[in-house]
């Protein structure tokens, strides 16, 4: 969401107007900063919005509103007649679940981890190698991971194949149940280090006095993890949670395209390549809204629920 | 308060940059065309000098230079933006440079975001999703201006302009048709069943005729050598299943072995114009039982349906693989590795292999002259009569003539009134055939213009294009040479049943009818590609004991997805495309 660019200390309600525009006038120029954001977030997230009026058009480019033809719900009826749209439903949950669970638990586990290391040029050295992979493209990745999974040389085969765990090289792209789980395992290969960074800098804000008293208290180190490291980046983790649901249903396509093939293809195929093969490729422009517009709706309340739900149950939210 | 300090001098540099910024990108601006304006006139003079030494007719008149943008549906890895020698003499003789960008992968969605944007090149090469353009009035009607202002055009057509029409609704002409070639023929197998010479030599040229003959030739070489000089596994035979690239290699052989011709997805009947989605053919069923077969035999490179192009051919480049089911371009660039590495002996012969001897190889069916891809000018074209004479160029004598052959004096030379590729230009063609192009632009403009097919001859009695049998074999490497010796052939077609054997086909070729963009028919056809793509490489890679199964519940998803609706809908287009043509 980009509530976050608004300008803080809204008034919440009429009593405090006063005192609001008195602070206002005092921080006119963090206010003046930052219009030029709320512009650029005016412009290109929401003047788009327009477009959804495609949706409920037989949309034909080059013409003008009024000349287009308009179809109320037909394009959403048939969307949800679609038994492949149920399908890539399935596989882009299941996949951005996946990519949930082990997204959050992995960089947590490996932050804290990180942050017991007292040695500080061993700590710098492996926190900037493992944050290396965020900046190489999917499209390397892709080929490396083939590369590693394949047959043919492939190093994990030859690996299994010399521990003596397999007797004959495995098919590993081509096993339509291991797509989702070869597509999780190269993102948290990819992103772990990254993701990481923030939760670095969380636990760094965590004052030292609270681990020399658990010290003195005779606390052991999982101890001092568990009540001090933990707790201390509870809101951190929150609120990124929150943010990471409402993006759940759009982890767009590159990961799958490029991994994907035949074989899996009923594995691997997501809401957004649904939308780029049936709507766009195919010209049906309108199509490609509808499932776009069905995309963010279901986003949309996705955010809001995992936001009312962890605010009911931890006091924790982001509005 | 020191906070604030700062805050003002750093927003009033902010704010000063972003104001200079925006001058000097301005004043940028304005260089840059005050700059090229410049240019441009110094060109003119280039230009028009050039034109009158290189032809003597073209002269200083009315050659303004101008830049056409292009947008082409197939990828030109080599482009060198004009500036290779037919290209030069191309602009010496229209004025007209191009500024062409060419797709990368599928060019589908590319074609549809062009549609959308409204932001039109002035010539575009759209190939099967012209209805797009269409439907959104991108492109012109050039009837009229091929009637006034391309002569070239009209004599290369002839009585072949109603071909050009759009539909029976709209009988505008939209594009020039740059594929489909006029006369000619096919004069040389680009493709179908490989095999590498070093195979068919080592087992003493056995006949290749059926996938039989085909697997056993594999087999037999298999096991006398499975595994190359450095201990890596041969290959028997591999695929490429890459998003459209199972066309290639693995749907459309199953009509070619079968007796059937190439109308993209589907089989019409020739008399009642019936349509069939062609993997309902029983006998393709077989064809793809064969292949099962292959897989559990081991023949099969078990990466078939996993690898992405680029891996396939450089499978093809280590030179490992015995056998391949594909069209010639389609691993052209791994073949060529082998040709610069020296390595003759591992490329690949032509085989017209069919699943029975009782069916003949169709990759030689005729299809007419059949436009339908091709160059259009769109309305966003601000001088489409420019357009329309550049186009009209490259179908003159004089442009087929520079794709082709290149630049008389540079790629060809004129001895006793034939033109004639001079040894060392044969050699560097030959060896090197990716620096060849870039230096000479030969083929660059192929796609661009419309031509004459191979084995038709202009007035001076020369042919147009470079492949006519005595060049096809002077083109060839030794090993082939050897190998087609030892089969009694001078050029891989002889293998093959030849043009004169099969019917003409009223509707040409299907492939290139336009289905519309948001008809029911092509969503079907959506689907239906999804379905075989995923229930294909199954049925190939399941046991033997479970390939039937799997392929009756191919079948089922078939009708139960709508098969016969779409089957009906194909009908319906073929049936106005035999109409449109047939007056």
């Amino acid at each position: 969401m980009k509530s976050d660019t608004a300008p803080y200390g809204a008034p919440t309600s009429a009593a405090r107007a006063g005192r609001f525009w008195r602070n206002a006038a005092r921080s006119k120029y963090l206010y003046a900063m930052s219009l030029p954001f709320v512009a650029w977030v005016f412009v290109f997230n929401y003047l788009p919005l327009w477009g959804w009026t495609m949706a409920f058009q037989n949309f034909r480019p080059g013409r003008g509103l009024f000349d287009q033809e308009w179809a109320g719900l037909t394009h959403f009826r048939m969307l949800l007649q679609d038994d492949m749209f149920y399908l890539v439903l399935r596989n882009t949950l299941a996949m951005s679940l996946m990519g949930l669970i082990a997204g959050f638990t992995v960089p947590i586990v490996f932050a804290v981890l990180l942050n017991e290391v007292r040695n500080i040029v061993f700590k710098r050295f492996v926190q900037t190698v493992s944050y290396l992979p965020h900046f190489v493209s999917w499209v390397v990745v892709a080929g490396l991971v083939t590369k590693m999974l394949s047959t043919q040389n492939g190093i994990v085969n030859d690996v299994l194949l010399w521990t003596g765990l397999i007797h004959e090289p495995v098919q590993f792209m081509a096993k339509g149940e291991w797509f989702w789980g070869i597509v999780t395992a190269a993102d948290v290969w990819k992103e772990t280090g990254w993701n990481t960074i923030i939760y670095l800098a969380a636990i760094a804000g965590i004052g030292p006095e609270l681990y020399e008293a658990a010290r003195v208290d005779g606390a052991s180190r999982v101890r001092q993890i568990w009540h001090i490291t933990l707790p201390g980046i509870r809101t951190t983790i929150i609120i990124l949670l929150i943010m990471s649901i409402g993006h759940l249903i759009s982890i767009g396509f590159e990961k799958q395209f490029l991994l994907g093939n035949n074989l899996v293809r009923e594995y691997s195929q997501v809401l957004d390549l649904y939308a780029l093969n049936y709507g766009l490729g195919m010209g049906r422009f309108s199509f490609g809204t509808a499932i776009n517009m069905f995309n963010s709706l279901v986003s949309v309340i996705l955010l809001l629920v995992a936001n009312g739900l962890f605010k009911r149950f931890t006091n924790e939210s982001i509005m | 308060m020191r906070n604030k300090k700062w805050i003002q001098p750093a927003v009033a540099v902010v704010l000063l940059t972003g104001l200079l910024a925006g001058c000097s990108g301005g004043n940028g601006g304005n260089d840059n065309a005050g700059n090229a304006a410049s240019n441009g006139s110094a060109n003119n003079g280039d230009t028009a000098n050039n034109g009158g030494a290189n032809s003597g007719e073209a002269g200083g008149d009315e050659l303004e230079p101008i830049t056409l943008t292009f947008y082409g549906s197939d990828s030109s890895p080599n482009w060198q933006k004009m500036q290779d020698a037919a290209g030069r003499a191309i602009t010496a003789a229209t004025g007209v440079t191009l500024d062409a960008e060419f797709a990368v992968g599928d060019s589908t969605q590319k074609i549809a975001l062009i549609a959308a944007s409204g932001e039109y090149p002035d010539l575009i090469s759209p190939k099967g999703e012209l209805s797009k353009l269409v439907d959104a009035g991108a492109m012109l009607d050039l009837t009229d201006l091929i009637e006034e202002h391309a002569p070239n055009i009209k004599k290369l057509f002839g009585d072949q302009m109603s071909r050009l029409r759009y539909s029976t609704d709209d009988p505008s002409i939209y594009v020039i048709p740059t594929y489909a070639e006029v006369g000619g023929g096919l004069l040389d197998a680009g493709g179908g069943f490989g095999l590498q010479h070093r195979v068919v030599k080592e087992l003493g040229y056995p006949e290749i005729r059926t996938v039989e003959d085909f697997e056993n030739a594999i087999r037999m070489y298999l096991e006398k050598h499975p595994v190359d000089e450095n201990g890596n596994p041969n290959i028997g035979l591999t695929l490429d299943s890459d998003d459209w690239r199972t066309y290639i290699t693995v749907t459309n052989p199953a009509f070619f072995t079968t007796g059937a011709p190439d109308d993209g997805e589907y089989h019409i009947d020739i008399d009642t114009l019936e349509v069939t989605y062609h993997f309902r053919r029983d006998v393709e069923k077989e064809y793809f039982r064969w292949l099962n077969h292959m897989n559990a035999e081991g023949l099969l490179d078990k990466e078939s349906f996993v690898q992405k192009t680029d891996q396939y051919k450089a499978k093809i480049a280590s030179g490992r693989v015995l056998g391949l089911i594909d069209q010639g371009w389609g691993y052209a660039d791994g073949e060529n590795a082998l040709k610069t590495e020296g390595k003759m002996d591992y490329t690949y012969g032509h085989y017209p292999v069919t699943l029975r001897e009782e069916f003949k190889e169709t990759s030689f069916w005729p299809t007419g002259f059949s436009p339908g891809w091709g160059v259009g000018i769109t309305t966003g074209a601000e001088d489409p009569v420019r357009a329309i004479q550049f186009l009209d160029f490259l179908a003159s004598d004089e442009g087929q003539i520079l794709d082709n052959w290149g630049v008389e004096g540079e790629q060809y030379v004129i001895e006793d009134g034939k033109r004639v590729v001079p040894q060392e230009v044969q050699e560097f063609a030959k060896n090197d055939p990716t620096g060849f192009q870039k230096e000479s632009g030969i083929g660059f403009y192929h796609n661009m213009g419309g031509h004459y097919g191979d084995g038709v001859k202009d007035e001076t009695d020369n042919y147009y294009t470079k492949n006519f049998p005595e060049q096809i074999v002077e083109g060839y490497t030794d090993a082939e040479k050897e190998t087609l010796a030892a089969y009694d052939a001078t050029v891989w077609k002889d293998l093959f049943p030849s043009e004169k054997e099969f019917p003409v086909r009223p509707w040409g070729a299907a492939w290139n009818i336009t289905v519309p963009a948001t008809s029911e028919t092509n969503i079907l056809a959506e689907k239906m590609k999804e379905i075989t793509w995923k229930r294909v490489p199954e049925a190939i890679l399941a046991d033997p004991a479970d390939f039937d199964r799997i392929w009756d519940a191919y079948m089922a998803d078939l009708e139960k997805a709508g098969v016969e609706r779409m089957e009906d809908g194909y009908e319906a287009l073929v049936k106005e495309r035999v109409e449109l043509w047939s007056d």
